[in-house]
């Protein structure tokens, strides 16, 4: 129970200590800055509070392009792993190419995805989609593939097909494995979205507003946007958290550990 | 059903997946302009070997501004890494460190730093120091994550028996914590490269004067399409070097270490 409080009282000590640091000025003084280059909280929220509905409008438009892609990006990238697993010895070397293509930098795509669709949302799908699949794919292989020998042994011992140990063993082996992906890729579609509103010809969005205001240096305005941005990545992120908390509560990873 | 697969045959194996790559590609630029009649298809689509002709002829150029890109990276990388290995020893070190820093180092993850490049750039006004930031910023997450995962899996009795013959902390540090972590810190580190080379062409895209992400955008802008698709397999391959260059260092640092460990690496 004390190591409870403890948990929450510490960050949050330090995220106020932080905060009010920012408000009075140090980190001008540390970093040489002017007010108008780096804005304060107080400003930012009051700034975020009065431009709410269109910040909230942008934030929409990104993250359902955002998500859009991620679910598509998931989905083909699961594809790709099911297949390389039907097909060691192919699927193997598919693979290799998947991971080279997870280093592929992402902004280099954006400027194709321009090329390819014309309209923005499209666009940003398809910028995300290519992301989210390269680490869902490497990921659910791994935890389709990662699995107890005794366990396929046992599957074969009872004349199970290779239907049945896919359905029956390496699903449910993979679970853990796809939330991680699925972790990975709401940080990284989020990036993404935005990156690509930078580079097209959008005219919604976070990362259109962010790149018009510090145009037009409305820092305070650029800013609540970031808040924005950073708040809906969190929201995600905690609803994948509870999700996979129910999900695979059998899982080693869920359970509570004692100091 | 883990077969074992021999190298000779990985390889022909990879060999294969590449020649049909570039098969189909050539083919979908045959059938986009020849069958389908897409005015674009040159700009959409280009053949492949007409890439890799505008790459061997501006190769010079090419490699220039790839390396002032790849250095920027490499120092971002180089800082961020320390950082991040820096904070993971002080969080194993302190568990009210831990309690502190470690959700911070989630939300980080969640603040879209290169959404924050623009704004990096006024705070700090110089272009190099805001790529190495940025670069520096990405890389510390996934290493100092990893770092303090492989830190805290070493085993109670391990540290135990080193407290027993009266080793200080630093010596147990030196002697057991390090060297098994550094296998976790390895998977960091490999995460953490390509990203590192991403944020150093974003930064360059965003109005630096040189570098390979000037390349692609002029090239796209000033409607040369070959120079702007060769740019772009460009910056790909510095990336896929990347990853690799810490491949091989992993291969080179741990002999002993098999190549691919059966850990996943955590990102976010």
């Amino acid at each position: 129970m004390i190591n409870k409080v403890k948990n929450i009282l510490c960050p949050l000590a330090f995220g106020i200590a932080l905060i009010m640091a920012w408000q009075f000025g140090l980190f001008h003084k540390l970093l040489k800055l002017k007010p108008f280059q780096l804005p304060v909280p107080s400003e930012i929220a009051s700034t975020l509070s009065a431009n709410l509905p269109k910040a909230l409008t942008d934030c929409g438009v990104t993250i359902s392009g955002a998500l859009i892609g991620l679910i598509i990006g998931s989905l083909i990238g699961f594809m790709i792993a099911a297949i390389a697993t039907f097909f060691p010895k192919w699927g193997y070397g598919g693979m290799i190419v998947v991971t080279a293509l997870n280093a592929v930098p992402i902004v280099a795509l954006s400027p194709i995805m321009n090329l390819w669709f014309s309209n923005g949302m499209q666009q940003k799908i398809g910028v995300v989609t290519v992301v989210c699949m390269a680490a869902m794919a490497i990921n659910a292989y791994s935890g389709l593939n990662n699995i107890n020998l005794y366990s396929i042994d046992l599957m074969h011992s009872v004349a199970a097909n290779n239907w049945t140990i896919f359905t029956k063993l390496r699903l449910p082996n993979s679970l853990p494995h796809l939330f991680t992906a699925t972790k990975i890729n709401i940080a990284s579609s989020i990036i993404a979205a935005i990156i690509s509103e930078y580079f097209a010809s959008s005219t919604a969005g976070l990362g259109f507003g962010i790149k018009d205001n510090l145009r037009k240096a409305e820092m305070a305005m650029g800013w609540s946007y970031i808040v924005v941005a950073s708040l809906a990545g969190v929201i995600l992120y905690c609803i994948i958290l509870l999700v996979e908390r129910d999900a695979i509560k059998w899982h080693a990873s869920q359970k509570e550990i004692k100091h | 059903m883990s077969v074992a697969i021999s190298k000779k045959e990985q390889r022909i194996v990879s060999f294969v997946w590449v020649i049909g790559i570039i098969v189909v590609w050539e083919l979908a630029s045959f059938v986009l302009k020849n069958v389908l009649h897409d005015p674009m298809a040159a700009t959409k689509l280009p053949y492949l070997h007409i890439i890799a002709i505008t790459f061997v002829e501006n190769w010079k150029t090419l490699l220039e501004a790839g390396a002032v890109t790849f250095s920027r990276a490499a120092m971002g990388f180089a800082l961020g890494a320390t950082v991040g290995i820096l904070l993971a020893i002080i969080m194993s070190l302190s568990k009210t460190m831990e309690r502190i820093a470690f959700p911070y180092l989630i939300v980080s993850q969640m603040i879209p730093i290169l959404g924050l490049a623009p704004i990096i750039f006024i705070i700090v006004r110089d272009m190099n120091v805001s790529r190495i930031v940025i670069a520096a910023y990405i890389t510390f997450f996934p290493v100092s994550v990893n770092m303090l995962s492989g830190l805290k899996s070493v085993e109670q009795d391990k540290k135990d028996l080193l407290f027993s013959i009266a080793a200080n902390k630093f010596e147990v540090y030196r002697k057991l914590m390090f060297p098994s972590a550094v296998s976790y810190l390895f998977i960091g580190l490999k995460i953490a490269a390509p990203m590192a080379v991403t944020a150093s062409i974003l930064v360059d895209m965003l109005g630096s004067k040189s570098g390979i992400g000037v390349k692609i955008l002029y090239s796209l802008y000033s409607n040369s399409t070959n120079l702007f698709w060769a740019s772009v397999f460009t910056s790909a391959f510095m990336g896929i070097i990347s990853y690799y260059m810490v491949v091989f260092a992993e291969r080179y640092l741990l002999p002993w270490q098999n190549a691919t460990p059966g850990k996943d690496g955590v990102r976010a």
